[in-house]
């Protein structure tokens, strides 16, 4: 796997990679990726609050 | 987006793509050898006693022992030795197989074992590691560091990181066997026997943990995903290129999980690789912090200290590793006030998160392919996410582990009592091999860990997201959610 790695970093160099992080262009989030995380992030805490719930109520037995 | 369609970032080399396996299943492969071998002890054939142990010491010439009173005739530098010459040829095989330059790797590997090692006896002399006031009068010493014998992990990650930082030219001679990822793997399939004898003790609290388990996955997939995702493309004005393997670098688990959704979002392989490189520097970051600050403000709660471990840690390596650091810190505190935990509680809870969100990564890198190949980057048919690719990404050692631990429960559960006592000692020789991988596993990170070369590239930004995210948010949720669901949960006492 490393050396693949050093095949893939050979084919840039430092200041190709320094000059696209530097001048990359603002993407907008698209409504799809505000889909995502707004989905992720609902559901996500959802399930946290049911598995608090479950912790509560079913607490560890020794 | 400029993508080069890469079908999957794990197929890497000409080589490599013609070898008979990969990382994965070598790793599974050489993990459950070790365990048959050791199970070999409960028909009294000792066929592994003789691997090398280490104790806390003063004199030198008394720190090394085999790992099975059998095998006193070898001494500990017999046992040293026959250590490496097995560990040289399993790994040279496994390094045949993954057509690897098979004489490269048996030198590089003699290099790094050897170092390795050293490190770890050094981080063994008493005044490092002993660690109660019964220790230091047994050594005949008035102060210790008290780092526990396996505080000298951090030897082994420091003689790598000065390697990697000071001796560039050696870190490249060794490179061949610098595989962090083969080592922890082989570690965590013969970690689930381990923790199975450990289980065994107490079922129904280790059934109470893994269930709780389950709220890992959901913080690491749900929420640490979007937030860092959506801090690294909206606060940090990252490319969703750049930002979704950022995000599953940060949040799910490290270089496997960025390079998985590297694949699947079919971005340029530079950008994984990048993030891969930040993964490791930052978990060498908090491996040297964390089980510090849970051993000071979480001895008294031992398994929220695990469960953080295996949250808070990325890559896998590091977050096992840490929560072994963490088990011997706590258990060496709490032994100092007058408590003796069982070992292999705060290790295992660890552990058991980090396979636990291990498990997901192949089925979230197909929901964001899926997502990216149809609705962002729309892509041709035959390039769109397929359901195969969840196979194709699921980490294989976590079968090791499973298959590992549902042979140690039945042995140590469902045999006559006169086989199931002696499983726990069968284990706890193929468990001296896992500390063994742990080492290298730790020397392996450092030698990776290069800051310098990191730096000189120009990943400031991509460091100042990882930052932002691990340290203002992964981390402390982290610790919520296992206090939420650990807390006022203890081990077993030691009997």
């Amino acid at each position: 796997m490393y050396d693949y790695q050093e095949l893939i970093m050979s084919q840039y160099t430092e200041s190709d990679l320094r000059e696209e992080l530097r001048t990359a262009r603002v993407e907008p989030l698209l409504p799809i990726e505000k889909k995502l995380i707004a989905w992720s992030l609902s559901l996500g805490l959802t399930l946290l609050v049911v598995l608090a719930a479950i912790n509560h109520f079913f607490p560890v037995t020794l | 987006m400029s993508n080069a369609y890469v079908t999957d970032f794990r197929v890497p080399s000409t080589t490599e793509s013609a070898a008979l396996l990969n990382e994965d299943w070598l790793a599974v492969i050489l993990g459950l050898f070790i365990f048959v071998l050791g199970l070999a002890a409960l028909v009294h054939v000792d066929l592994i006693g003789w691997v090398v142990s280490t104790s806390v010491w003063t004199n030198l010439g008394q720190a090394l022992g085999p790992a099975s009173k059998g095998y006193a005739a070898l001494g500990g530098i017999g046992a040293l030795i026959a250590t490496y010459v097995a560990l040289t040829l399993v790994l040279t095989a496994g390094a045949a197989a993954l057509k690897s330059d098979v004489k490269r790797f048996a030198l590089a590997f003699t290099a790094v074992f050897w170092i390795a090692y050293a490190s770890w006896i050094v981080g063994n002399y008493a005044h490092f590691a002993a660690v109660t006031p019964a220790e230091q009068q047994k050594f005949g010493i008035s102060w210790s560091l008290k780092l526990t014998n396996e505080g000298a992990y951090i030897f082994a990650l420091i003689a790598g990181l000065i390697i990697a930082n000071f001796l560039p030219r050696f870190a490249t001679v060794i490179k061949d066997a610098v595989r962090p990822e083969l080592y922890i793997k082989v570690a965590i399939v013969i970690l689930g026997g381990f923790f199975a004898v450990t289980a065994a003790g107490k079922l129904s609290l280790a059934s109470s943990l893994i269930l709780r388990g389950v709220a890992a996955i959901v913080e690491a997939y749900l929420i640490y995903w979007a937030v860092v995702y959506f801090i690294a493309r909206k606060w940090f004005g990252f490319s969703r290129e750049w930002a979704a393997p950022l995000a599953s670098g940060i949040s799910i688990c490290g270089v496997s999980a960025a390079i998985a959704t590297g694949g699947a979002i079919r971005s340029r392989p530079i950008v994984p690789v990048l993030v891969s490189s930040l993964v490791v520097v930052f978990a060498v970051t908090e491996v040297l912090i964390l089980p510090f600050v849970a051993q000071t403000w979480l001895a008294h709660e031992p398994l929220v200290a695990g469960a953080w471990m295996g949250l808070a840690v990325k890559t896998d390596g590091a977050a096992v590793a840490a929560g072994g650091i963490t088990e011997s810190l706590i258990l060496a505190k709490n032994a100092a006030e007058g408590v003796h935990y069982q070992p292999g509680w705060i290790l295992g809870t660890a552990a058991t998160i980090k396979v636990f969100i291990d498990i997901f990564i192949g089925i979230w890198a197909f929901v964001l392919g899926y997502i990216w190949t149809n609705h962002i980057n729309v892509t041709p048919a035959s390039n769109k996410a397929k359901a195969r690719e969840i196979w194709q990404r699921f980490p294989k050692f976590i079968i090791g582990f499973v298959v590992t631990f549902i042979v140690g429960l039945y042995l140590a559960l469902g045999t006559p009592a006169e086989i199931a006592k002696n499983v726990p000692a069968a284990i706890g020789e193929a468990n001296t091999f896992r500390v063994i991988f742990f080492i290298l596993t730790f020397f392996s990170i450092g030698v990776l860990s290069n800051f310098r070369a990191l730096w000189r590239k120009g990943f400031g930004k991509l460091a100042a997201v990882y930052v932002t995210s691990l340290f203002g948010f992964v981390v402390w949720v982290g610790l919520l959610i296992s206090w939420i669901f650990f807390h006022g949960i203890t081990p077993p006492l030691a009997s």
